[in-house]
């Protein structure tokens, strides 16, 4: 396995492992088996979060779901925000470890901290491609977060 | 015997947020050697069901009643509301600065348009924010502010100890230093049997609107708008939240068509539909719009989304724009709409 990527968010630099695929909704997606992906969220998700401190799945196992269908809530210490699919495709199952204590998404989030297992149905990133779309969406993102904490 | 005390009830936060939790307990421990303050802990106000003991002794409170909650003060008093503890709104000092400018536009809103609440009690009921501050010397300063303000109001205090609650459901709720005991063995993972049977019953997250009657005019629009039967009216013919469990999870779609911004969803993300008379400062980033959210809509557009989106998944057919909405507004928007298309972003 090659060395793995990172992008900086000002001084932090998040890890971007090469060994999975990502989808632009800030999540990794990794082969468990045929046609079967682990579902977690990536070290940019992450740093933005912080602190976990609750989260909770809207829908059931084996649930059909579509791009930008909210299926899940969580909230940190920092943020609260729905949770959303990779894009259109199936969500198998939930991660039993987080479902008492989300904390794992903070201690080890490519690895046992992640959320769900997904049958996705649209195409996934490369790490490169995900990279290269944070560059891109950096700056509106520093945005719609400055824009929320200058209003209150 | 008649005293004169002012009760404080900390309604605690969702989850177990160690900050949250130490500010809850500090201000407990300040208030327990405060003379003439009755302190109480209860669970979450918004997610106890109607027969949880912690409302039963929210309700069985006597006299001037301060509540602190995680929750806006506008969206913490209508709840209170609704689960029937009442009073007349006491102010409180304790606000964020740009909450402070709002305050007198707000009020004129209130004595023009809203139909208020009934049978209410000759007491006050403070309302306050835990988020307002991270010290809790703040609060404890406008506790005693409060109960400095009402020192003439006396109460019975033996006629609620006997009323219809069994004494014993509600002995937990008396003895605040044992509860926050049992709570941070619970905490740690150390909970004898003892310390749980003094924790109240445990809430699971819920989600309903909660209505702001001194802004509510019983339009109506909100019962016209909601297909899943969420709405009622009593006997007065006055709007109620009739059946709060029909409610959608994570569906705010009544609150956006209301014209008044009467209608509650404490737990929304959205400020204005949490109950925000202003803005509270350390308020919590969304990231949803990050993680794959849509934004950018009109709220009429956004309401008959999530409105078509819950029907969908209950079965049923979607109505877009067809049933329970005024051709008013439709007119309004398209209006809108053409203005905004005449400027050419």
């Amino acid at each position: 396995m090659s060395e793995p990527l990172c992008f900086m968010m000002g001084l932090f630099k998040a890890v971007i492992p090469n060994d999975r695929q990502y989808s632009r909704r800030h999540l990794w997606l990794q082969e468990s088996g045929p046609g079967r992906y682990r579902v977690g969220f990536t070290a940019y998700s992450v740093r933005l979060l912080q602190d976990v401190y609750f989260l909770e799945w809207s829908i059931d196992p084996e649930t059909v779901v579509r791009d930008q269908q909210e299926i899940g809530e969580i909230e940190s210490a920092k943020a609260v925000s729905s949770m959303f699919p990779p894009g259109a495709g199936k969500v198998l199952s939930f991660n039993p470890q987080l479902l008492n204590d989300p904390s794992g998404i903070n201690a080890q989030n490519y690895g046992s901290g992640w959320l769900y297992e997904f049958e996705p149905a649209a195409n996934l990133l490369s790490a490169e491609e995900y990279v290269e779309f944070l560059n891109s969406a950096w700056q509106d993102a520093q945005r719609t977060i400055k824009g929320q904490v200058n209003e209150s | 015997m008649a005293v004169s005390k002012v009760t404080v009830v900390i309604s605690q936060g969702q989850g177990r947020n160690p900050v949250r939790r130490q500010l809850e307990e500090d201000i407990a421990t300040m208030l327990l050697t405060e003379p003439g303050v009755d302190v109480s802990l209860v669970p979450h106000l918004y997610d106890m069901s109607h027969d949880h003991t912690g409302l039963l002794f929210l309700r069985s409170v006597p006299g001037n009643l301060i509540v602190l909650s995680w929750l806006y003060d506008r969206a913490a008093r209508w709840t209170l509301d609704r689960t029937g503890v009442r009073g007349h709104e006491g102010l409180s000092l304790l606000k964020s600065a740009e909450e402070d400018a709002e305050d007198e536009d707000e009020n004129d809103v209130v004595a023009k348009n809203g139909i208020g609440s009934v049978n209410v009690p000759n007491r006050r009921v403070y309302a306050i924010d835990l988020r307002c501050s991270a010290k809790a010397e703040d609060f404890i300063r406008e506790v005693r502010r409060i109960a400095g303000e009402n020192t003439v109001q006396t109460v019975e205090l033996m006629s609620w100890i006997g009323g219809t609650p069994k004494p014993e459901q509600l002995q937990r709720y008396l003895q605040p230093e044992r509860m926050l005991e049992a709570r941070r063995a619970f905490d740690s993972g150390h909970a004898t049997l003892e310390d749980k049977a003094v924790l109240p019953e445990d809430t699971g997250r819920r989600w309903y609107p909660v209505i702001d009657y001194s802004r509510c005019t019983n339009c109506m629009e909100c019962i016209d708008f909601c297909l899943f039967g969420v709405y009622g009216v009593d006997a007065l013919d006055r709007i109620l939240v009739e059946q709060q469990d029909s409610c959608k999870k994570g569906c705010p779609a009544c609150s956006r068509v209301c014209p008044e911004n009467a209608i509650i969803f404490p737990q929304h993300k959205t400020p204005a539909i949490a109950g925000a008379q202003g803005e509270v400062g350390g308020l919590k980033i969304d990231l949803s719009k990050l993680f794959g959210g849509d934004s950018g809509e009109s709220a009429i557009d956004m309401a008959v989304k999530e409105r078509d989106r819950e029907l969908i998944l209950d079965g049923r057919e979607a109505v877009g724009t067809s049933v329970g909405i005024k051709q008013k507004v439709r007119d309004e928007i398209d209006q809108l709409i053409a203005d905004l298309d005449a400027l050419e972003f």
